[in-house]
């Protein structure tokens, strides 16, 4: 023990003895060492091997699979979150997140449903390219689009649009399987009518259940079609709900569909802290959203110098963390909409657009760090990885 | 693979500013990191229009400009001082309770003790001597401590000599009467982990004058922007640092350390390296035991691992003054009980009556939360292991149940939150477990027993070559203490001969 004047100091002699006692009958840490770590990895694992048991062919451009754990534990997770796939796919390795659409009391597997983007590069290997039996990588569940008992509304409105459905549908089926005291309306829009994912299935559970509500909303209806059609509107939400106030909306989908319906609502006079969105990945066309450079055209190519030493070349149109994909770069990522920050990176020089929105820390921006995944050249770059 | 001269395991705030440190020397440093921001506990995450603070409810040791207190002089060497803006709050603390009980205390010694005296009239002068017993104690204390006198000794300094060991309800009780008034005045047990039967005297009294000297302070950004500046500054001196980066081995041989291996499976010749993750994890996890000295674990097995937090973040659509808060930072006081019975509440997983403390950061800076919006964090103390007994199937239930309690604490004060919330998100213990790494969660490294105070332990010191500490593990914790720390540790090997 070291020494000094605090030996002399009153109470010093107890305190010794109490060291030793303590010591005789302390903790003995390097028994069961791992065992906190093993219990965080069974609610918050880094990485699950999943196994595509089923694959069940929802629409024509659409398909759940079924993913098994191969070591038979699946992480709880809360209706509405998602799972991240890391993928390999050609050359590339990459990352998709995709919301389960099974629910949670269904501890068995992970559903999620995978609609084909056209030209997309990992829903159509989703869709084409996987069978039965293939082993896919994945993190643990995520995300944070969910129910909060603590504020929200016992009645939800949802707005879905396209594959937005999905993590709707695995707040309808706990609702439902659990008799949980809630009330789901859910707007479900779509472009025509057998695009609708789920539909067959939304319609029992409506019809079996007085507190789900089902308004599918199509946008091109054939001739004759009797339901709703067009855009979700807020006059088509003020007909079907009796009073506004109790109630929290949730919506998931394009970003064209928040565009059009967070306005809609507010003008319900719906305030901010009753609306819930999901990220549904970086906008479409990036060159078309509001607050973009006019003079920067999206083919527009620079030089991204990265960590010093690679030299690349990227599109303005196209988010930093795809072109750096492409070159074989990996910066983690998890849900590729600007969100949960995984992947940051430092911005030596040069000027890159992240859409206002984007959840960066205000001390990030001082110090140049960017959410890659939503980050658009400007300009030459160096970037820090 | 390319050698360093230091690695630094963890960008919390021990090993950024030892990384920092070492940097600004002309060390090569490695800092690893295995989250994605730096920052450890001092972070903060985006929900919505919020960005919320993790940890710093108030920052002490800083001072003012004309009259700096340690923290800002060290931050000022290490040169992040221009690129931070700290924001002085104006109280100390206030504290409510659910039958009406409401007092702030300003952050000026006469002020404190007026507006106790005003309170407490039957402990007038009771409350004098409290604060006079403060300050000479403070004074003893760094005398012979801060400013090393050589020639201490107890006729110098005999506060310092009858009341460093002493436990702080011994002075109260000595001194006050009054339950509530015992209370209010020991409340700051809250940021400590131990109650007043269990806390020494010296820790209280050192954290009034540090917070009455000194002032209580937070900055603009958070404790994120602090983190950041400090690695902003290691990247200027020529420092690299991993990011989703973990460190899985310390390689020892012979006694002494020759690399880490990281979680990627790197591996880096280093003969220094610091480690910002605890003694525990590092000696049982990181360093294979057969080169782990049987003292070291001995030594260990004598110290408890603090309480770790449940903590809320709030964001509300509306200003704070329309909820009724008025004060930086309010304790919300169930009962007057400051005996070993809070221990107990700790332990418990469900929320009833424990101490907690609700930081709104608006208050002082109108700026932190979006125009019209206000937030809160949310704190009370809680042992990690009843945590580790919830089902992982269980745990969102627990944690709502959980978080409910809280809310309505909270509501038994303001009433009208609920109303007005916007976001809102909850830590356990679980959560500070998994981003901190730290056993069983703890925030405040090893409990904070005077037998555990750096007088007895081997604070920064490893018996391995090479090997350091630089975190709320190698003795006080909180803020100034840990950047303490990591300077203490990067000085240690700055100092070495033949480097
Ligand atoms: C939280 C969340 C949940 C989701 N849940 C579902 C779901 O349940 N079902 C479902 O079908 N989909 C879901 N998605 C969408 C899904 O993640 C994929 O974006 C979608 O499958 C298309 O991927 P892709 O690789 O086929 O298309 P790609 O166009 O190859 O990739 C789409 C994404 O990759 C990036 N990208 C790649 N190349 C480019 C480029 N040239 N320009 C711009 N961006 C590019 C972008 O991040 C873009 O969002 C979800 C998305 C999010 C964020
Ligand atoms: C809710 C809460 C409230 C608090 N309030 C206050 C307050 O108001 N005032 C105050 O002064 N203090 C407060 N504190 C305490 C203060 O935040 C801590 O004492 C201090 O930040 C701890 O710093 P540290 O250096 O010990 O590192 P930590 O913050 O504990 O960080 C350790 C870092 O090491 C990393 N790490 C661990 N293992 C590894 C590994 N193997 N490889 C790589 N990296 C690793 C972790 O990821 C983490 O980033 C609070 C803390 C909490 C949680
Ligand atoms: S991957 Fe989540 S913010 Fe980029």
């Amino acid at each position: 023990m070291k020494k000094g004047i605090f030996q002399e100091f009153e109470g010093y002699s107890k305190i010794v003895e109490e060291i030793e006692a303590s010591r005789r009958y302390g903790i003995d840490y390097s028994v069961d060492k791992d065992s906190p770590e093993q219990y965080i990895n069974l609610l918050h694992p880094p990485r699950l091997e999943l196994r595509v048991s089923d694959i069940i062919q929802e629409t024509p451009s659409a398909k759940t699979l079924r993913l098994v754990s191969t070591n038979q534990y699946l992480p709880p997770f809360q209706a509405g979150q998602y799972i991240g796939l890391f993928l390999e796919i050609g050359k590339i390795r990459t990352t998709r997140p995709y919301s389960i659409s099974s629910a949670p009391n269904q501890t068995g597997y992970y559903d999620i449903t995978v609609r084909r983007v056209e030209g997309g590069l990992v829903s159509n290997y989703l869709l084409d390219d996987v069978e039965s039996g293939h082993i896919l990588q994945s993190s643990g569940p995520a995300g944070n689009f969910y129910f909060n008992p603590l504020f929200h509304k016992k009645t939800m409105v949802c707005l879905a649009g396209g594959s937005g459905i999905t993590p709707f549908m695995s707040m309808i089926r706990e609702v439902v399987e659990c008799g949980l005291d809630r009330n789901i309306y859910l707007f479900y829009g779509n472009k025509d009518l057998d695009d609708i994912i789920f539909h067959e299935t939304l319609k029992a559970i409506s019809e079996r259940s007085e507190n789900i509500h089902y308004l599918p909303v199509i946008e091109n209806p054939a001739e004759g079609y009797q339901g709703h059609s067009g855009l979700i509107t807020g006059s088509l939400i003020r007909e079907t709900l009796d009073h506004l106030e109790d109630k929290t909306f949730y919506l998931c989908g394009p970003q064209e569909m928040y565009e059009f319906c967070i306005p809609e609502l507010e003008k319900l006079g719906i305030p901010k802290r009753k609306i819930r969105k999901e990220a549904y990945g970086p906008p479409a066309r990036i060159s078309d959203y509001p607050g973009w450079p006019q003079e920067i055209k999206a083919e527009d190519l620079f030089t991204i110098k990265v960590d010093g030493h690679k030299t690349l070349k990227g599109s303005a149109g196209e988010p930093l963390m795809v072109t750096l994909e492409q070159a074989g770069i990996v910066v983690p990522s998890l849900c590729r909409s600007g969100e949960c920050s995984i992947c940051r990176v430092k911005i030596l020089s040069g000027k890159v657009f992240q859409p206002p929105g984007t959840l960066v820390r205000k001390s990030d921006n001082q110090f140049g760090y960017v959410h890659s995944c939503v980050s658009y050249p400007l300009e030459d770059l160096e970037v820090l990885i | 693979m390319e050698g360093y001269d230091v690695v630094v395991i963890g960008a919390g705030n021990g090993g950024l500013t030892a990384s920092a440190g070492l940097a600004q020397k002309g060390f090569n440093v490695l800092l690893l990191e295995r989250h994605n921001v730096p920052g450890g506990c001092a972070t903060s995450f985006c929900r919505g229009r919020f960005e919320f603070e993790v940890a710093l409810h108030q920052l002490s040791g800083m001072g003012t400009p004309e009259k700096p207190g340690p923290l800002r002089m060290m931050l000022d060497n290490l040169g992040v001082l221009d690129d931070l803006e700290f924001v002085e709050m104006d109280d100390l603390y206030h504290v409510a309770m659910p039958d009406g009980f409401r007092l702030t205390l300003k952050t000026s010694k006469d002020q404190v003790i007026s507006e106790l005296q005003e309170m407490f009239p039957h402990e007038k002068e009771s409350i004098e001597r409290f604060f006079d017993l403060v300050y000479s104690y403070a004074n003893q204390m760094l005398a012979a401590f801060y400013f090393k006198d050589p020639d201490a000794s107890r006729e110098k300094y005999p506060l310092l000599y009858s009341h460093a060991f002493k436990p702080a309800i011994d002075v109260l009780d000595e001194l006050f009467s009054d339950p509530l008034l015992k209370a209010v005045v020991s409340v700051y047990w809250g940021f400590l982990g131990l109650p007043p039967t269990r806390l020494s005297f010296a820790y209280l009294a050192m954290l009034f004058f540090v917070f009455i000297e000194f002032k209580p302070f937070h900055l603009k950004g958070g404790s994120q922007a602090l983190s950041n500046g400090l690695i902003n500054r290691f990247l200027s001196s020529g420092g690299t640092v991993r990011f989703n980066c973990g460190a899985k081995k310390i390689i020892v041989e012979d006694g002494a350390v020759k690399g880490v291996i990281t979680e990627d499976g790197d591996h880096i010749p280093a003969n220094h390296v610091i480690a910002n993750a605890s003694q525990v994890s590092t000696y049982v996890q990181l360093i294979d035991p057969e080169n782990v000295p049987n003292e070291t674990l001995r030594e260990m097995r004598g110290r408890t691992l603090s309480p770790s937090a449940f903590v809320m973040f709030v964001g509300f659509d509306c200003e704070a003054s329309q909820l009724g808060i008025t004060d930086s930072t309010t304790f919300l006081m169930a009962n007057t009980d400051i005996t070993d019975r809070n221990l107990n509440r700790m332990q418990r997983l469900d929320i009833d009556d424990e101490l907690m403390v609700l930081s709104c950061y608006d208050v002082a800076d109108p700026d932190f939360s979006p125009p019209g919006t206000c937030q809160a964090n949310i704190v009370t103390l809680k042992y990690g292991d009843p945590w580790l007994r919830v089902p992982p199937s269980d745990y969102h239930r627990v944690k709502y149940r959980c978080g409910e309690a809280m809310l309505r604490r909270v509501e038994d004060i303001f009433p009208d939150v609920r109303k007005h919330i916007e976001e809102l998100e909850v830590a356990t213990p679980l959560t500070h477990m998994r981003y901190l790494g730290h056993p069983n969660g703890a925030i405040y490294g090893f409990e904070q027993y005077t037998k555990d105070s750096l007088f007895f332990q081997p604070g920064r010191f490893s018996p391995i070559g090479g090997l350091y500490f630089a975190s709320g593990w190698t003795g006080d914790c909180g803020f100034q203490s840990t950047l303490e720390a990591g300077l203490s540790a990067a000085n240690s090997i700055i100092k070495k001969p033949n480097l």
